[in-house]
């Protein structure tokens, strides 16, 4: 799943629940499923920003 | 001399001495005029009764001899040299033994600066109406190797090699010396700039001389250099003269600079500046990258507290519709039947729904919308 495919289902499962129309079991299970969306799209961040800084590292490092 | 024909039945035939002799006749009433041209193998001896040239047209090398006396041209004292432009005064002339004509001259005059200028004008009109200034190429950013035509121990080649060096010390260069000055500057530049420009990796050309007399820049105004340039397969580069100075092969060029100098800073970048602009460059691209990073996640932090209030908002909502239910249940209580004027009677504990459920004198208990009281059965 690419980040933002995660992003916008996250961003659906917020309205949905914005919206209110779903049954309370039902919200509890969308709100488990937007908190696990929440924590890839983070991590997926988190290892892009590594990639960059370590990217400037490298690039800095060769600097003539 | 009467030229006479011999008979051969119906047929007049000449000698060939009296058909020359017939021409020769002919020319002499052509008219004494001036005619102009570059002087060339100009042969005077001491022994000789003529001084013999050639007299050239510049612009496509048609040719005529010309012989002239020799006292008539010693008493004009021009010090003439080769390549020199000349106006001659003389009227065609057959040499009767060879069959050549060539130009009696009685007069020479030196081309004179007005002259000069007023060929160059018009030489200049002629090659703006063909179109031969307008090429205008863009000189590379980087290239690969540069040509350098310029005089073999001039000011103007140690300028521009310690510029191009200062600038961009990797640039890589080749010099073709050649004669920048005299009658055959024009042809020798010709193939010093076909030279380099044919060079392997030869991106741009600089013609560069220094600063000079009028005269001394003649050949940078000439006609087959001027078209040389223009035709060059790569970009030129023109640094001639000074900035006053405007020879057509400026004109003609991709690029003109005021001097040697200038031409260099024309045609290598400066490396130190182009190192900090591709610094910069960098510096933005990794600013760049991270603010993608930096976006995504403001708006999925945004979406997320979105999230994290959801589920109470959820709750509570539910919460509301049930405390509505619990409103409308209440309503439907009994206690809204007594507002009506309904009353509950009890005996003890008992809900009295039947009047054989108690008997006279008994105490029972009544009650009301608002309140309750004690009374007695009769």
């Amino acid at each position: 799943m690419t980040f933002e495919e995660a992003q916008r289902e996250l961003e659906q499962i917020v309205e949905r629940l914005e919206r209110g129309d779903a049954g309370l079991d039902e919200a509890i299970k969308l709100w488990e499923r937007g908190e696990e969306l929440y924590k890839r799209c983070v991590g997926q961040l988190d290892a892009a920003q590594g990639k960059i800084e370590e990217l400037a590292r490298r690039a800095e490092s060769a600097k003539p | 001399m009467k030229v006479e024909a011999i008979q051969y039945g119906d047929r007049k035939v000449y000698t060939v001495a009296s058909f020359n002799r017939g021409v020769a006749d002919w020319l002499s009433r052509l008219p004494t005029i001036w005619v102009e041209g570059e002087v060339t193998e100009l042969r005077r001896n001491a022994r000789w009764q003529s001084v013999f040239f050639t007299l050239k047209d510049p612009s496509d090398g048609a040719c005529v001899g010309v012989t002239i006396a020799r006292s008539r041209f010693d008493a004009l004292r021009l010090d003439l040299a080769d390549g020199e432009r000349a106006h001659v005064f003389g009227r065609p002339e057959l040499f009767e033994a060879k069959g050549d004509y060539r130009m009696r001259a009685l007069s020479i005059e030196r081309f004179g600066l007005g002259d000069h200028l007023a060929a160059l004008e018009r030489l200049k009109k002629k090659l703006a109406a063909e179109g031969v200034f307008e090429r205008k190429r863009p000189l590379p950013l980087l290239p690969r190797r540069i040509g350098l035509v310029t005089g073999n121990d001039a000011a103007a080649k140690r300028d521009v090699l310690a510029t191009i060096t200062a600038r961009f010390p990797a640039a890589r260069i080749v010099v073709a010396e050649t004669y920048v000055q005299g009658p055959f500057a024009a042809t020798a530049m010709i193939e010093a700039l076909r030279e380099v420009s044919a060079a392997p990796d030869v991106d741009v050309v600089v013609l560069a001389r220094g600063g000079g007399s009028f005269e001394d820049l003649l050949p940078f105004s000439d006609e087959r250099l001027v078209r040389a340039v223009a035709a060059s397969p790569v970009p030129v580069v023109s640094a001639v003269g000074h900035e006053q100075d405007t020879p057509l092969c400026d004109l003609a060029a991709d690029a003109r600079a005021s001097t040697p100098t200038a031409a260099a800073r024309l045609v290598v970048p400066d490396a130190a500046e182009l190192l900090q602009r591709l610094d910069r460059a960098r510096g933005a691209l990794g600013r760049g990258a991270r603010g993608v990073v930096e976006r995504r996640r403001q708006r999925l932090e945004q979406t997320h507290e979105r999230l994290r209030r959801a589920p109470a908002l959820a709750v509570e909502r539910k919460r509301a519709r049930l405390e509505h239910s619990a409103g409308r249940l209440r309503a439907l209580s009994p206690r809204a039947t007594l507002q009506r004027g309904y009353a509950i009677v009890r005996r003890g504990d008992a809900i009295v729904r039947s009047a054989d459920a108690v008997a006279a004198g008994e105490t029972i208990d009544v009650e009301v919308a608002e309140g309750r009281f004690g009374a007695r059965v009769e």
